[in-house]
């Protein structure tokens, strides 16, 4: 059973906004129930047709779960974010041996340091997608990411997602740090595109500029052997976040080239089974408390 | 003993879909017709752009492409035991042959060629059972996928070491 847990959703354009400035009266409720109605997000239908040839490569290359993966920049925000990844779903064709997944990353950068709305006022944001990622660009905000954030509670993003083909990785990866995060349970994502060289996802482009062609490549090798050295072959998934179908590869290939970076055989072979099941597994118990795996059942005697 | 190992790589390149196809369809070729010369170099760039000549130096000695039928898309390519990761990751990082876009991907990895023939010809018959599906056509119709498959399998079983 294979998974991919990054398929990058297109940026889509949002309907017409209802303008409803006249909430200011009404209740709470009401005004969030009108605030979700107001922007419709509508995919074109060669946008459909796209990620369903994808979905159709990706099935015939064996993965069984995917997940769709919605970046939002700098921070999420009650007021303009829109939960592009539920719409989508509803309009995809069912299948029957692939499981769909949904997936937040949020882009953090300088302005990100002060707080990027992963708190507790935004949970009904946050709560319909599945897995949370957190792709840091600065070290203040990496150690952010790994130290309060993979904490177990509603909130936690249990993936940490690196730009791999930054010119220069622009923070030390601390081992202590990057064990911390392992601990709580968190795991670090390799994404696969940057080695091949391809398009890179707009929003990481903005982030950094990452030098498309041969640069990206090298820089691509030198960061993934890093993750690789720092976090000992632990706790490493490995997606593809490619925005061309061409780019797509299949698992045992994805496997070969990760145990090029000297990781073991094996961990290569589990960045995409076992640990990225586990990982979902585990992203589950954000709904429970404190992160406890099953509910107790009281059996009076 | 000091037996020179090899190991044989089944790899499908699939054409790569455009917008509007998937990779199920079987819509006609353009362009030139791909040989194994071309999957060869296309192969050799790969590696020399990727693990620069050490690693083309390292694997070139050993690496042959044994079959490539085009109908198909199906190629068997022959590298040392001790190189067989190079060659592998140069498939894998390979994206065009020819100026066409592919998509490889390694379906199965063994150390005989009896192996690598056995698991040709399971591929094949999956590919011809998933077209039939998608025809709907009752099991039992003999159609044009039977002489193919016949004949693929005879020019499969004629490869030699």
């Amino acid at each position: 059973m294979y998974i991919d847990l990054n398929i990058p959703v297109p940026v889509v354009s949002t309907g017409t906004v209802v303008a409803s400035k006249k909430n200011k009266g009404k209740t709470s409720e009401k005004n969030q129930q009108a605030q979700g109605q107001q922007i419709a997000v509508t995919f074109t239908p060669a946008q459909l047709t796209a990620i369903e040839s994808r979905i159709d490569t990706l099935e015939h290359l064996g993965y069984t779960v995917l997940a769709f993966n919605q970046t939002a920049q700098k921070k999420i925000d009650a007021k303009t974010h829109v939960n592009t990844v539920d719409p989508l779903l509803q309009k995809l064709r069912k299948r029957q041996n692939i499981t769909y997944l949904k997936r937040l990353t949020i882009l953090l950068d300088e302005d990100s340091e002060k707080g990027f709305g992963l708190t507790t006022g935004n949970l009904p944001l946050v709560a319909p997608y599945d897995l949370i990622a957190l792709l840091p660009t600065t070290a203040a905000t990496f150690s952010q990411a790994c130290l309060s954030y993979t904490v177990p509670s509603n909130l936690t993003a249990h993936i940490i997602s690196l730009p791999l083909t930054l010119p220069r990785l622009p923070f030390n990866l601390k081992h202590t740090l990057v064990r911390t995060a392992i601990k709580n349970g968190a795991v670090f994502e390799i994404s696969y595109a940057g080695a091949l060289g391809g398009d890179n996802d707009p929003a990481i482009g903005n982030a950094g500029g990452s030098d498309g062609g041969a640069g990206a490549k090298r820089n691509w090798w030198a960061a993934a052997r890093e993750v690789v050295r720092v976090t000992k072959g632990v706790g490493i998934i490995v997606t593809s976040a490619v925005t061309n179908i061409a780019d797509l590869r299949a698992p045992r290939d994805v496997g070969n080239l990760l145990s090029m970076l000297d990781l073991a055989q094996n961990r290569a072979h589990d960045a995409s089974t076992k640990t990225a099941q586990s990982l979902i597994l585990r992203a589950q118990t954000r709904k429970t408390y404190r992160a406890v795996f099953s509910e107790p059942k009281v059996v009076i005697p | 003993m000091v037996r020179f190992k090899n190991r044989w790589l089944l790899v499908e390149f699939l054409p790569c879909p455009t917008a509007s196809s998937s990779v199920l369809d079987t819509s006609s070729r353009d362009g030139p017709e791909i040989t194994s010369k071309h999957i060869w170099s296309a192969l050799k760039q790969s590696v020399i752009a990727n693990f620069g000549d050490t690693g083309w130096g390292a694997m070139s000695s050993s690496l042959t492409i044994k079959y490539y039928s085009p109908t198909t898309n199906v190629c068997i390519i022959r590298v040392a035991r001790d190189q067989h990761c190079i060659a592998w990751a140069g498939v894998t990082l390979m994206t065009s042959v020819e100026g066409r876009r592919f998509i490889p991907n390694v379906v199965h990895l063994s150390g005989t060629i009896k192996q690598a023939q056995m698991a040709a010809i399971t591929h094949n018959r999956i590919v011809v059972a998933r077209y039939r599906a998608n025809a709907k056509r009752p099991t039992s119709y003999h159609d044009s996928y039977d002489n193919f498959l016949q004949s693929c399998t005879e020019e499969i079983e004629a490869l030699q070491d």
